[in-house]
């Protein structure tokens, strides 16, 4: 299997945009391309979650490509929910591991800011359950169940996870492309508006527009993909046997760690996937990178903060830099490439090797996948 | 005397799910017929304050698990005083399934919320002389 490298990423401000959801993806391109120092790729991968409904387009691996004057580059979409950019970026990589393709640019984006929000929380909830979703389910009722279930069982307390929030906010505020630069208190977490009781609107992550790209190569550059894992799980959540941890996050943790040949001690800094801030305290466990039953408690003694030992997203986070969902998973990638490579002004972090995990639907189809400075 | 709930059983590996399911969630197997009883354990539950389109808020929702191993998704009345691990009874009115933990005060409420149309006064009184009668059977 050949090694592959990122050579370049890019991503646009994250937030409310007014543009076309193909000029953000090809401002995401641009910049990735431009970073790698290329001008046409061999292959695209496209990732969006659902373009057909939040935009009106189909046939969007076309759509990118020929937009961004890259008709004549085979391209394909690649679609796993809300982790369809880590899924993207997958898909990009074994093109290259394989060596059918030397260079491919892997980009996704969504915009949903346009659309009310029901309507948007309607379109992101038809990737749970049809049977639960008859009965009310959305995603933020399913994130409630459990959260309530993590409290129960766990002994994990609203505190711990409102921390969550505020050190992602606190993050966010040092980073230029995040939908929201402001920080929040504890007590604004506490005090927020009650989404689905116990969860409160500031634990849950805004609707985003955005896009985010990066450039893989056969050819050494300073990143290498140490490791990607892919883990799955029932889509209905009254299937599983568990709530409070996701089989999905341990399978891929499992296939990343075997590929790359370390284990979770060796990361240094994390992009999760804290789509409701509970998550986040999910799958430091369901990683590996702290104890059972610790995710709380290092994250109130400032363990997981920017300046902590294992800083956990740096970027903001789903919660801070947004999530135009298909981007999420490259967004997320691009940060951990920008940490790697001493470009994350104003947040700058040490450290070789580094983590991004990637949620699909209420944990159906997770990713975790490694990368490695030089 | 308690409802029963249609279910389905993996003929490989004995999982139950419900509603019933054409194959089992964990072996490309078809599964087969079942029935469990309409009490279980409350896995969790939430209240949802902006519910989608065609429920009223605040929407209950709760994760039981049933006697006999399937989890099972229900509305609720109410969910004060529920805790995760409490047990309760579940039926159903109109074909939704709702879960009650609560006295008969409550009950009745929901079932006279549910009979509020015109429509469904009759059949709904009609059931409502059998879920009374199998509860003064259950509690006696």
């Amino acid at each position: 299997m050949t090694d592959v490298w990122v050579a370049g990423a890019g991503m646009t401000r994250i937030g409310r945009r007014n543009e076309p959801l193909q000029d953000l993806m090809a401002e995401a391109a641009l910049n990735a391309l431009a970073a790698a120092g290329l001008e046409q790729p061999d292959a695209v991968v496209v990732a969006t979650m659902n373009p057909e409904e939040f935009v009106g387009d189909g046939n969007f691996a076309s759509s990118v490509a020929s937009y961004l004057g890259l008709a004549e580059v085979p391209a394909m979409r690649v679609e796993t929910a809300t982790s369809s950019g880590a899924a993207a970026f997958y898909a990009g990589f074994v093109q290259i591991a394989a060596g059918q393709r030397r260079t491919v640019l892997v980009v996704g984006g969504e915009k949903m800011t346009h659309l009310p929000t029901p309507k948007v929380s309607e379109l992101i909830g038809r990737s749970i359950d049809a049977h639960e979703r008859s009965y009310g389910a959305t995603m933020p009722a399913l994130a409630g169940l459990i959260t309530r279930a993590l409290i129960a069982r766990q002994g994990l307390t609203l505190r711990e996870m409102a921390q969550v929030s505020v050190k992602n906010h606190a993050n966010g505020a040092r980073n230029p492309c995040a939908h929201f630069r402001e920080p929040v208190t504890l007590d604004e977490v506490l005090n927020s508006r009650m989404v689905a009781d116990p969860l409160r609107l500031l634990h849950c992550c805004p609707i985003s527009d955005g896009a985010a790209a990066v450039v893989l190569t056969a050819e050494r550059a300073a990143v290498r993909v140490a490791g990607i894992g892919q883990g799955t799980d029932t889509l209905a959540v009254r299937h599983r046997h568990d709530l409070v941890s996701f089989r999905a996050t341990q399978a891929a943790a499992h296939e990343a760690f075997a590929m790359a040949g370390f284990g979770p001690e060796r990361v240094d800094f994390a992009e999760l996937h804290d789509a409701f801030a509970p998550f986040e305290l999910i799958a430091l466990e369901d990683i590996g990178l702290v104890p059972p039953g610790k995710a709380g408690h290092v994250t109130l003694d400032g363990e997981t903060a920017l300046d902590g030992r294992l800083p956990i997203n740096p970027s903001g986070g789903l919660k801070a830099r947004g999530h135009p969902l298909a981007a999420t998973g490259i967004a997320q990638i691009v940060e951990c490439v920008w940490q790697l490579t001493g470009q994350a002004e104003g947040r700058q972090l040490g450290g070789r090797v580094a983590l991004a995990h990637s949620i699909g639907g209420l944990a159906t189809n997770n990713w975790i996948t490694l990368l490695e400075g030089a | 005397m308690i409802e029963t709930i249609a279910a389905s059983r993996c003929p490989r590996c004995g999982e139950m799910v419900a509603p019933p399911a054409t194959y089992c969630p964990r072996h490309p197997v078809r599964m087969v017929p079942a029935r469990l009883p309409g009490v279980g354990e409350v896995v969790s539950f939430t209240t949802l304050h902006s519910p989608p389109e065609g429920f009223k808020s605040p929407l209950h929702l709760a994760l039981v698990e049933l006697e006999g191993g399937a989890r099972f998704f229900c509305h609720g009345s109410q969910t004060r005083g529920l805790k995760v691990g409490a047990t309760v009874a579940i039926e159903a009115i109109d074909d939704v399934y709702y879960f009650s933990h609560l006295g008969a005060l409550d009950r009745a409420r929901l079932f006279w919320r549910r009979a509020g149309r015109a429509g469904d006064r009759v059949n709904a009184m009609t059931r409502s002389v059998v879920k009374r009668m199998w509860k003064g059977r259950s509690s006696g």
